[in-house]
Formats: structure tokens, C-alpha cells, sequence
């Protein structure tokens, strides 16, 4: 406030103190609160008390930027409500020119608007205006009229209510930011418990040889994808996954009466077809604003022997039995489009088979080039996990595609039998018995295990002893003159993993292989001994064809975490 | 990824490995230790930037190790990883090794300070 222009009056100091007091004064009533209806009266108040005005008055831009509107007046005469188009009058000019206006003679300046005094008596002798500037322009003005003293407003009146103007127009900026941050965490809030009830309505993982396995990935905080599957009353299960056009909460609430919608409908035991087509009814009754939904509904019974499907504009679902794929189509167009539609299903003999129904988030889930994996890439994450039980097979799936980008929801049911008991299959893989190969063996071996949820420190000891393992068998069992591939199986049972590895090359003399005790400084013999160190037990057996060698290896661990989406 | 690059600093052969040293190239870092000490009395081997090793590539290390002391040169192990350390550990060699923090800390003899109670 240091460059406060020096009045020109003769007491200009006492006038330069006083004004000073006052914007102290006045800045800090202004700071005290928030609430503006409140703060801004008081502060109206006071500067028609300090300017010596017979009325004083404060109008605010609207949300168009071409009405102000008078919010706060003090005088004989209420204008509150009064609406003005900027560039019109004193107040109007003001903020279209941003620049005080000063007017000493208001009968005759063509400025003035003299509608509201003939309509009140009130007569407008002098008035001073100043915009209300912030970084971003004018948001309004403030106005005062007619000098009690019976003078008029001269510029350096002009010149105080511009200082008065400053710390005014910051106020109101720092309440309606104030008011938006909290608008924006009130969203938040309410996105969050959107998003928690939508989690709440996925069904819950069933256990003891269930056939059906569901996981849902939502790319943005609302998800429009669902799924769900629930007991019917002849012992089949009925089961349903969807997508709902768009994004956002009003998909997401569309989603939320879908899925009701398809639960309820499909509970009695509904053929899919007629399902769909009762489905598609009862939401082209109700306008869906240009949204669709996509559907797949179906039965299976308890061992995933039969199922029967039909769908909606959903994404072929894929049925996988020994490294064959079958495509199954949608049998009509997405729900909610048009009335009156029929759709065509499926039966399958799925037998021991695995049927995959998934989104269309999975097939546009971009790679490192980012490019969609399309269905051939959704084909090769399905072989490439085909060896493993159904559980880490989705876990490994899916945080596969977690490291690339998701650019929608992504969601997958997979229908299949599942053998309640015996090992969980982690992994399995065969690859060349070459040293090049390893650096990858290495880095699937950590992503399973991490997967299976095993302590870092313990997962690369594992890593280790099995990366032995496999150059013992490149360099010893198959040896420089032989080649062939490694068989690595590993499978998860009761906190014990196993792991086991094949060859075909001559057979090893178990004898032979031994390991030497650690911590002597010698160059050979260190890899058996690192992994008779890391792994609880291990043998090493000539097949009993004469064929090739076993090794099989056991490691009890306790589990810390279990990865991916699982609803459980 | 992987890389071996020699340098001399302070008197001193330096070895510096990059990545994941296993089977499929070992035997160039063995070559690549045993060459430096051929022409060096002081190396070290500087295993910051190594985030996985196997047996072949401790073995390649045991060897420069076992080199050095026949000649009476100087080896040590330099900024070791924390999962270099931890296979170090497993083997029961990071008593073994002469494994220090940095460059300046390589000895200028053979052997003084690679035993440690």
C-alpha cells in the first residue's frame, strides 16, 4: 500500500493515514469469513460510511459475463436484484472498460441511467464507480452516490474507492475458490461411495469347485461394466456380464438398474433368449438418453458341462479347449435400442473346456506401441496362461494387463469346471534348454510368484535356485553336443510350492550330483549347493523311460498378499 | 541391458557390470577380470548397477578373487547390490570377498582385509 497516489488536498497526510486505517480495516473484515452474503453488506456498509455516500451499492458479473446484477446496496433505496447488461451506465461501463468512472454532474452526463430515480423520487446528483479487477478481468463493480456533504466526487474520490475496490474483489475471488474446492471434494465423496456400492454389487467369489470366475477392472473411477451370476431354482446357475455405453456417473447409475433389471428378469430361470428379449422391453420403455447396453446372459450347470448363452452386441465369447479357440457371436444388437428384437443363443458342450466372456476393455487395451491387443492378442494372453489352475490363471491375466494400458473398463467371467481339490497349477511352460532363454524364465518366474503372493526376498532366492537348476541341466544333462527343451511346472498346494522340471537329455547319475558346502572359495559346484540351500527337499530322477531326467523341488512358504481384483 | 566397461581410476582397474549377469554371458565377464588383472595389480569389480547374478557369474568373481591372491594383486568387490549382497549371502561368500563401498577403499595389497572374523 506504499504507492497509495498522495491526495492533493491541503490536510493530505491525515487524509493518506485515515484512508490507510481504513483499508487496514476494512481488508481484514473482509478476511475473517467466508461467507460472503455477510462480510460483503458490512464491508458495502462501511465504505458509504467512509466515502461520506449517501447510497453505496455492489454488482457482480453473472455466470454469462454480460449481466451484472446488483447483490449488496446500503441507502434510501433498495436496488438489490437490479440487473444491468455491462457497457450500459455508469456501473455497466465500468466493467466493460475496466476503468473508474467518476461523475460530477449526473443530470447532465449522457452516462447516467435516470430510469430508477424517476421511478423512486431518488435523485442521482453525483456517483463514482470503480470495476471490481481480478487477473482474469472485471467480475463487477462497485458504486457510490451522492456526497452527504452535498459536494461531488472528485478524482482523487476516485483514486480511494480503486484501493477500496482491490482487497473487496479479492475477497469474493477467495470465496468462490473456497466454495469450489469444496464442491470438488463433495464430488469426490460421492464418486467414491458410487464407486464403493457399484464394487458392493459384484457378486462374491464362491468357493468349493464354483464354476464360475468374474474380475473387474474399472479404467476410470465409475465403471459401466458389471457382472453377476446367482443360483436358479432347478440347481443350474444363471449368469450375466455387461457394458453400458459411455462413461461417468450416469452410466454407472444406468449400469446399477441393468444389472437389477437383468438379475431380476433372469432369477426364475428365463431361456437367454427370451431373457434378452424381455430385458430389451422393459428399457426401451424408458429413454436411455442415446445409451445402450451390451449383455451376454446364460446358464450352466454346476460342473460346467452344458452351458447355454445368448447376447446382445457383446464381444464374441471364446471358447478355449487344448490350444483350439471356438468364437461364439452375439445373436442380435445391443439393449435398449430398438423393441420388439429377438436374439439368437448358444448351447455349448463346454465338457472340460474353458468359456471366456469378456468386454470389449480387454480387446482395447492398448500395448507399448499402443496399439489395441484386438482378439488376437486376448487369444495369445489366453494361451499363454493356459497352463495354470483358473484362479492364477485370471491373476496372471489379468496382471498382464494391468501393465499395459487400459483404456476402458475391463471386465471377464470365465465359466469352467474346476476340480475342487489337488495342486493349484501356477505355471507352465516349456522352452529351449538355451542360456538366452533364461533372463525371460526369470522374469515370468517373479511376476507368478509375485502373483501367488510370495515375499520378494523369498521369491528371488526361488528364482535363483530354479535358474540353477535349469543351466545345471544346459550345461551338465544336455552339455554342449546336445539341445532340447525344459518342461517347468509349478503348482501351489497347501502353502507348499513344487516345483518340477523335465528334460530329454541322457539320463544323470543322481549320485553324482551332490552339493558342496557353501562358503568355500571355489568356482565349481556353487549352483547345486544354492539350491540345496533355498529349497526344502529336492530329488533328481532318471525318467523311468531312460528318457530325459526329473527334478522335482519343495518350498513351504506362507502366503502375504493375494494380487488382483478378486472380490472375495 | 547388460554391459561390461572397463576404466582406470586412481591407479586402479575398474570393472563395472550392468544387468543381469547370468549363464549366457559369464564367461565374457570372466574373460574381462582376468584380462584386467593380467595387466593391473589393484582391480575392482563394481557391482552397483547388477540386479541379478547366478552361480556362473560368482563363479567368474571366486576366479578373479583366486587369481588376484596367487599374484599377490589386489581384488575387491566394489558397491555391491542389495541383490548381489543377498546371493553372496546365500553362497556364504560376503565373508569371503573383499567388498568395499567405493573406489578409494580398493587396497593397495593383496588380502588384508578380506578376512574378517
Amino acid at each position: 500500500m506504499s504507492s497509495v497516489p498522495a491526495m492533493q488536498h491541503d490536510s493530505a497526510p491525515a487524509d493518506q493515514a485515515r484512508a490507510l486505517a481504513f483499508l487496514a480495516d476494512l481488508s481484514e473484515t473482509l478476511a475473517v469469513s467466508l461467507d460472503l452474503r455477510q462480510t460483503l453488506s458490512e464491508a458495502v456498509n462501511r465504505i458509504a460510511d467512509f466515502m461520506g455516500a449517501e447510497a453505496a451499492s455492489l454488482f457482480l458479473l453473472d455466470e454469462s459475463g454480460t449481466t451484472l446484477e446488483c447483490r449488496v446496496c446500503v441507502g434510501p433505496i433498495d436496488i438489490a436484484g437490479l440487473r444491468i447488461p455491462t457497457g450500459q451506465g455508469v456501473v455497466g461501463r465500468a466493467v466493460a472498460e475496466n476503468a473508474s468512472q467518476v461523475v460530477a454532474d449526473a443530470l447532465n452526463d449522457a452516462r447516467v441511467d435516470h430510469s430508477t430515480d424517476s421511478d423512486t423520487g431518488f435523485v442521482t446528483r453525483s456517483l463514482l464507480c470503480a470495476p471490481l479487477a481480478t487477473a482474469k478481468g472485471p467480475i463487477g463493480a462497485l458504486e457510490v452516490v451522492n456526497k452527504r456533504s452535498g459536494g461531488v466526487f472528485t478524482a482523487d474520490d476516485a483514486e480511494i474507492l480503486r484501493l477500496i475496490a482491490a482487497p473487496t474483489s479479492l475477497a469474493i475471488n477467495n470465496a468462490r475458490m473456497a466454495n469450489e474446492l469444496v464442491q470438488q471434494a463433495r464430488m469426490k465423496r460421492e464418486f467414491d461411495l458410487a464407486r464403493r456400492m457399484q464394487k458392493s454389487l459384484l457378486p462374491k467369489r464362491r468357493r468349493n469347485g464354483f464354476p464360475l470366475l468374474g474380475v473387474n477392472l474399472p479404467a476410470h473411477e465409475i465403471s459401466g461394466d458389471f457382472y453377476d451370476y446367482f443360483d436358479l431354482p432347478d440347481g443350474r446357475i444363471g449368469f450375466f456380464i455387461g457394458d453400458v455405453s459411455g462413461k461417468g456417473l450416469d452410466a454407472a447409475l444406468l449400469m446399477v438398474r441393468v444389472a437389477s433389471l437383468l438379475r431380476w428378469i433372469g432369477k426364475e430361470g428365463t431361456e437367454p433368449e427370451l431373457w434378452l428379449e424381455r430385458v430389451n422391453e422393459e428399457l426401451c420403455q424408458t429413454s436411455l438418453d442415446g445409451r445402450f447396453v451390451c449383455a451376454l446372459v446364460g446358464h450352466s450347470d454346476r460342473l460346467a458341462r452344458h452351458v447355454h448363452i445368448a447376447a446382445a452386441g457383446f464381444p464374441p465369447a471364446l471358447l478355449y479347449r487344448r490350444g483350439e479357440f471356438t468364437e461364439y457371436l452375439s445373436g442380435g444388437a445391443p439393449l435398449g435400442i430398438l423393441p420388439g428384437m429377438t436374439f439368437d443363443g448358444h448351447e455349448i458342450d463346454l465338457d472340460d473346456a474353458s468359456l471366456y466372456c469378456f468386454s470389449d476393455g480387454v480387446t482395447d487395451v492398448r500395448d507399448a506401441q499402443r496399439q489395441t491387443i484386438g482378439s488376437e492378442g486376448v487369444r495369445a494372453l489366453i494361451q499363454r496362461h493356459a497352463g495354470a489352475s483358473a484362479e492364477p490363471r485370471l491373476r496372471g491375466m489379468f496382471s498382464e494387463l494391468k501393465h499395459l494400458r487400459l483404456v476402458d473398463d475391463t471386465t471377464l467371467l470365465l465359466i469352467e469346471r474346476i476340480h475342487p481339490q489337488g495342486p493349484e497349477v501356477l505355471l507352465t511352460r516349456r522352452f529351449p534348454a538355451r542360456p538366452e532363454q533364461m533372463r525371460e524364465i526369470r522374469s515370468l518366474l517373479r511376476t507368478t510368484l509375485d502373483d501367488a503372493g510370495v515375499e520378494t526376498g523369498i521369491r528371488d532366492k526361488l528364482v535363483l535356485a530354479i535358474d540353477e537348476a535349469c543351466c545345471n541341466i544346459i550345461r551338465h544333462a544336455y552339455g554342449p553336443d546336445d539341445s532340447g527343451d525344459i518342461d517347468l511346472h509349478l503348482t501351489s498346494d497347501g502353502g507348499i510350492l513344487e516345483f518340477r522340471l523335465f528334460d530329454t537329455a541322457p539320463p544323470v547319475d543322481p549320485a553324482r550330483v551332490r552339493p558342496k558346502p557353501l562358503g568355500e572359495c571355489r568356482s565349481g559346484g556353487l549352483g547345486v549347493a544354492l539350491i540345496d540351500s533355498v529349497m526344502d527337499d529336492w530329488t533328481l530322477q532318471a525318467r523311468p523311460d531312460g528318457k530325459g531326467n526329473r527334478l522335482v523341488m519343495h518350498k513351504r512358504i506362507s502366503l502375504t498378499r493375494r494380487n488382483g481384483e478378486d472380490h472375495e | 541391458m547388460n554391459g561390461i566397461e572397463q576404466e582406470t581410476a586412481e591407479g586402479c582397474t575398474l570393472i563395472r557390470l550392468r544387468g543381469e549377469v547370468d549363464l549366457s554371458w559369464s564367461q565374457q565377464v570372466r574373460q574381462a577380470v582376468l584380462e584386467a588383472l593380467s595387466t593391473s595389480t589393484r582391480v575392482g569389480v563394481v557391482l552397483s548397477e547388477v540386479s541379478y547374478i547366478d552361480s556362473s557369474g560368482i563363479a567368474a568373481l571366486v576366479e578373479g578373487f583366486q587369481n588376484a591372491r596367487s599374484k599377490g594383486s589386489s581384488f575387491a568387490l566394489v558397491a555391491v547390490s542389495d541383490s548381489v549382497r543377498a546371493v553372496l549371502e546365500l553362497a556364504r561368500l560376503d565373508r569371503v570377498f573383499p567388498i568395499v563401498a567405493d573406489i578409494e577403499a580398493i587396497p593397495n595389497v593383496s588380502g588384508a582385509p578380506a578376512w574378517k572374523p
